[in-house]
């Protein structure tokens, strides 16, 4: 689909304010702002699970456990009981046959056999696991009840490295060993392939545990209603899900549970499961009869949440004299933490193993390996930032050890625009892309000449600080490939006045939803985008949906709108056809059917039957390959290991943006994710599996102050599988950042020309990391 | 994140205060912008059963030239040192360097140049500021008012010699006259990350040799301290860079840094050195008054953040 303006012309606040809305302060009534949610998300009156008011309330804290492996000896919760205000404490043991668990994702999976219960019974696993739970009046009344809780733990030893995890004869669960899961992609690569070949290059990488850090941790709160009905407020991106397991776990009827998702503050990831202590919420709310809430505070939820990333990776590739890949061997041991939830994201790794090049042999094995540390889960690019670091850096690697120039390394390698469909030796289907064309526009838009140029200049001179270019070329899955995920529904309703309700099954959590699905469908359907508003986040009101994950909702959702909109106009003309039209030609046209003299707009044609006007409907949408190319110029000061981002240009293909001002702003936001896995983030462990940052202080993120400048631009690859022609956007910014951005700084370093990269620079690139390399000394050992 | 239960005053007058925690030395706290103490409160790695509360106290915001010093209150906040003209000549300068590396604006806004003498953490840019001009601490308690030198001040890793009873009522810094040159350095992972190492350095200049050096160092030890050897070893010589590199060499060599999860102790003292080197080439080109001229230095400065 193509057609809409570049540039979106502002929406006034619609005059009848979506149902999340609760006041907008009187200066910003009048602002004419580009997008629905703004005016009350930047004023301070967007409404989050923390400002739900609800009378009687009570509030829950979680004891969490401060040992990483141990055996749970006793939780004495009697001076916690005792306290005023506090409602009550229960442990595992309290809870008795009523503890929940948490479902497992798919039958038979990894984490059926190694269960994950509300709070921990007999063992702890990582620090931070819920041990037991306090409900109180207020959250300090709950706190100080957590406070007097006495756990008795015997330690065990502790698993902090995914590879001595699966070596070890400690066993995080009994009766199965560590190892949850191991997966193949692709044929094993012959020996001779490797001895025959003009080149091997091979690198071992380390990807750091990240904190997804949403501005807003997790929040929850069940509010048991007069019908028996529970309604669950929750900050969430996936409520259908959530709906179910909550069913599940806690042997309800899925119909007297109603999510529902209020504003949110941010998710990245983060908050598509089922949290144990969701599990906990819940059930207590029940029991007591009374709202109880959790509001994860900064403390917690830098252990207690989920991390993302965390792997061992060893690559290999294998070429010709003239740079051709002939074969790419990936080894991943990815670290899912105390307990197995999301093996799937390491999965992803393996699939996309081949990366955007034509490589006749690729082969991925992946192992998933309990650890005692936090579990893993998505976070932002779930799986290819991991694949396009590992291969990138090698590509590099590959590029120095031929002393060929990385571009040229790059383009002569990539999936050229005619053989797509193309179907990789991992088995995964890419649907279209011009690589080259990206990579090309990015060399033009950083100046690759220049900087080049300025590069041997400075080598000349030992005056001044060395300069490094590092690029990125990824293709990226968006979507999902299998069913059910590939799915969406929506349904789009007409009212008598002739204005259009959208319902969709994806849930925004700071996607801009509000603005850009209303004016997909007002675009579609001819009419001003003030006439159509939107229903997302509420199980009631949304029969079924998958969610927002994976970059999918302007590619699923998006496109099932679009779909449902074209129905729409079908369904609106035979309804004119019924209604007499004797006219054989009945056209249709900025929200009027027209037949002869004779029209009728939409409303009209919602009031002249009993019958509502309306489609709903589910749709298919296949996995899409969005891809780009990133430049980054970097600065190093070797003296001190600083570096200094000079320009990053990012060349995304997202097929066709919707609405391509949001589309940047979340690529902006991403690359800053990017940028800060790249120099600052991480969450390390001591060997005592305890985390070494409880606060924004420890685990640094990057701000305003760290931004470098940022050229942004695209190129257009519209989806072929889908009338709108959108693929993902969201992700590629973190995914595409890193690697350019390493492999630039190891240029400035002027890292050697061998052909292995084992115990070099790792993630993030610390001062001290660039120090040592810079002085060549080893660094990073593992 | 909710501190455990305390106790609150906030009285208006000095006395009521000192009296307030002299009641429950042990247990009571004073806060003043509150930026790090209520953070460790929400940590509860700080239990007070008393917070006294001194902003309600008249008069203790102000910064006067009091003679041959500058006389910082108690309740100047972090922000008020943004400007060069809070002090004459080169304290000004120096002041005015220092404060944008304090955290982030909002935390300059509350918190306050006392406060951080007297929380002591050893990466302060305050307290190493303090000890490189031997700053006079004013400490008021139950028997009335009694001064300690900064170089007496820090005992250890937020540890002072400020007694549980007393309020760390100012802070007096003596004004720099002279052909008297500043420089700041500072190595930090983010702009609103605490320093790893900073370096303050003072330089009097009689005709290009240096009369004086004054040397103050964050996270070069278990408090702020002074770089002594490297005072020495200027004094009397040309402010060439290979001196300033010698010196450098002295102040890592004295070093004692704690390590931290991304800077072992190795790297830190190296950094020390490196610190020293620039932050006493940046004093030279203020002395000549040739910094803030575009081009200079400023890319020297803008690099050692």
């Amino acid at each position: 689909m193509s057609g809409f303006p570049p540039t979106r012309a502002p929406v006034q606040p619609p005059v009848s304010p979506p149902p999340t809305i609760t006041h907008v302060p009187q200066g910003a009534q009048s602002w004419l702002l580009g997008r629905r949610e703004d005016a009350r998300l930047v004023t301070g009156a967007g409404r989050y699970v923390g400002d739900l008011k609800v009378a009687g309330c009570l509030d829950a804290a979680f004891v969490r456990s401060r040992v990483a492996h141990g055996r749970l000896l006793a939780v004495d919760t009697g001076a916690a009981a005792e306290i005023d205000g506090v409602v009550g404490v229960w442990s595992a043991a309290d809870m008795g046959d009523e503890l929940p668990v948490v479902p497992s994702s798919t039958p038979g999976s990894a984490d059926e056999e190694r269960q994950r219960p509300a709070l921990a019974v007999d063992r702890v696993r990582y620090v931070g696991e819920p041990v037991a739970v306090i409900v109180g009046i207020d959250r300090y009344v709950a706190e100080d009840g957590a406070d007097a809780v006495r756990v008795d733990i015997d330690p065990l030893p502790v698993l902090v490295d995914p590879g001595q995890a699966a070596a070890s004869s400690t066993w995080l669960f009994d009766g199965v060993d560590n190892v949850a899961d191991e997966m193949e992609f692709g044929e094993p690569i012959d020996h001779e392939v490797w001895q025959r070949a003009a080149v091997v290059v091979e690198g071992a990488y380390r990807q750091p545990r990240l904190a997804p850090t949403p501005m807003e941790p997790r929040a929850i709160l069940a509010v048991p209603e007069l019908d028996g009905r529970v309604t669950v407020w929750v900050s969430h991106q996936a409520p259908h899900r959530l709906q179910k397991d909550l069913a599940t776990a806690l042997q309800l009827d899925v119909e007297r549970i109603r999510v529902r998702v209020p504003d949110s503050g941010g998710a990245f990831g983060s908050k598509s499961g089922t949290f144990p202590e969701y599990l906990s919420v819940v059930r207590l709310a029940l029991r007591l009869g009374r709202p109880v809430r959790w509001i994860e505070d900064r403390a917690e939820t830098l252990s207690g949440a989920t991390h993302g990333r965390g792997q061992n990776q060893r690559v290999r590739i294998a070429a010709d004299e003239d740079g051709r890949m002939l074969a790419l061997a990936l080894e991943v041991d990815a670290d899912v933490g105390g307990y197995p939830i999301a093996g799937f994201v390491a999965a992803e790794t393996g699939l996309a193993a081949a990366g955007p090049y034509l490589t006749p042999k690729v082969h991925a094995r992946v192992r998933t390996v309990v650890t005692n540390t936090t579990p893993t889960a998505p976070y932002r690019g779930a799986g290819r930032p991991e694949q396009v670091y590992a291969v990138e850096r090698t590509v590099d690697l590959l590029a120095r050890r031929l002393g060929m120039d990385p571009a040229e390394l790059r383009r002569r390698n990539f999936i050229p625009p005619e053989a797509f469909p193309y179907e990789a030796p991992t088995g995964r289907r890419y649907d279209s892309g011009q690589y080259a064309l990206a990579l090309d526009k990015a060399l033009e838009l950083v100046d690759y000449g220049y900087w080049r140029e300025e590069q041997r200049r400075r080598r000349r001179s030992d005056t001044v600080r060395a300069l490094g270019i590092g690029l990125c070329s990824f293709a990226e899955r968006s979507g999902l490939e299998q069913a059910p995920m590939a799915h969406e529904w929506a349904s789009l309703d007409v009212t008598p006045d002739g204005r259009v309700v959208a319902r969709v099954g994806t849930c925004s959590t700071g996607q801009s939803h509000e603005t850009v699905f209303p004016e997909l469908v007002a675009h579609t359907l001819g009419i001003p985008a003030q006439c159509v508003s939107l229903i997302e986040g509420d199980t009631d009101e949304v029969v079924q949906g998958i969610g927002t994950f994976g970059s999918r909702s302007m590619q699923a959702g998006g496109s099932a709108l679009h779909q449902a909109a074209l129905e729409l106009i079908e369904v609106a003309k035979r309804r004119a056809v019924r209604m007499g039209c004797a006219e054989p030609d009945v056209g249709y046209a900025d929200g009027t059917v027209s037949a002869g003299e004779r029209s009728w707009t939409l409303g009209d044609l919602a009031t002249a039957s009993p019958e509502p006007l309306r489609v709903e409907g589910v749709y298919d949408n296949a996995a899409a390959f969005p891809f780009g190319t990133y430049v980054a110029v970097v600065e190093v000061d070797p003296e001190l290991g600083n570096v200094r981002v000079l320009r990053l240009v990012a060349i995304d293909d997202c097929g066709v943006a919707v609405d391509p001002e949001i589309v940047e702003d979340q690529t902006i936001g991403a690359i800053v994710q990017g940028i800060g896995q790249a120099l600052y983030e991480e969450m390390p462990y001591d060997n005592q599996g305890t985390p070494q940052a409880d606060g924004l202080l420890g685990y640094l993120l990057p701000t305003i102050g760290e931004l470098p400048p940022l050229t942004l631009d695209t190129t257009v690859t519209p989806n072929p599988n889908t009338a709108l022609g959108a693929k993902g956007a969201g992700e590629a910014g973190c995914i595409g950042t890193p690697p350019a951005i390493v492999n630039a700084v190891i240029d400035a370093l002027g890292q050697s020309v061998a052909g292995t990269d084992i115990g070099g620079v790792q993630l993030p690139l610390t001062p001290e990391t660039c120090w040592r390399a810079a002085a060549g000394q080893e660094v990073g050992a593992r | 994140m909710k501190p455990a239960p305390f106790d609150y005053a906030a009285p208006a007058e000095l006395t009521d205060a000192v009296t307030a925690l002299a009641e429950r030395p042990e247990t009571a706290r004073v806060l003043a912008g509150g930026q790090s103490l209520v953070l460790d409160m929400h940590y509860r790695r700080e239990r007070p059963a008393l917070l006294v509360d001194i902003n309600n106290v008249r008069g203790l915001d102000v910064i006067t030239v009091d003679g041959h010093t500058l006389r910082i209150g108690a309740l100047a906040r972090h922000r008020a040192f943004e400007t060069p003209t809070v002090a004459p000549a080169a304290l000004g300068r120096l002041l005015s360097r220092v404060s944008p590396y304090i955290a982030h604006p909002p935390v300059r806004a509350r918190g306050t140049m006392a406060g951080s003498l007297a929380w002591a953490n050893p990466v302060s840019e305050w307290c190493a500021t303090a000890v490189a001009l031997d700053a006079g601490i004013e400490l008021t308690g139950p028997l009335g008012k009694r001064r300690v030198l900064a170089g007496d001040f820090f005992l250890g890793p937020f540890r002072t010699a400020r007694q549980p009873a007393e309020i760390l009522t100012s802070v007096r810094l003596p004004l720099l006259p002279g052909q008297v040159g500043v420089g700041f350095c500072e190595q930090r992972r983010t702009h609103a990350s605490f320093a790893q190492v900073a370096a303050v350095a003072v330089l009097t200049l009689r005709d290009g040799v240096i009369a004086e050096a004054r040397l103050g160092l964050a996270g070069a030890a278990d408090r702020p301290v002074r770089a002594h050897d490297a005072e020495r070893h200027l004094l009397g010589r040309e402010a060439e860079p290979e001196v300033f590199a010698q010196a450098g060499e002295l102040a890592a060599a004295g070093s004692d840094p704690l390590a931290e999860p991304h800077a072992g102790v190795e790297y830190r003292r190296h950094v020390v050195g490196v610190l020293v080197r620039r932050a006493l080439a940046q004093a030279r080109e203020d002395s000549n008054g040739y910094y803030g001229d575009e081009g200079r230095d400023r890319h020297e400065g803008r690099e050692a953040r």
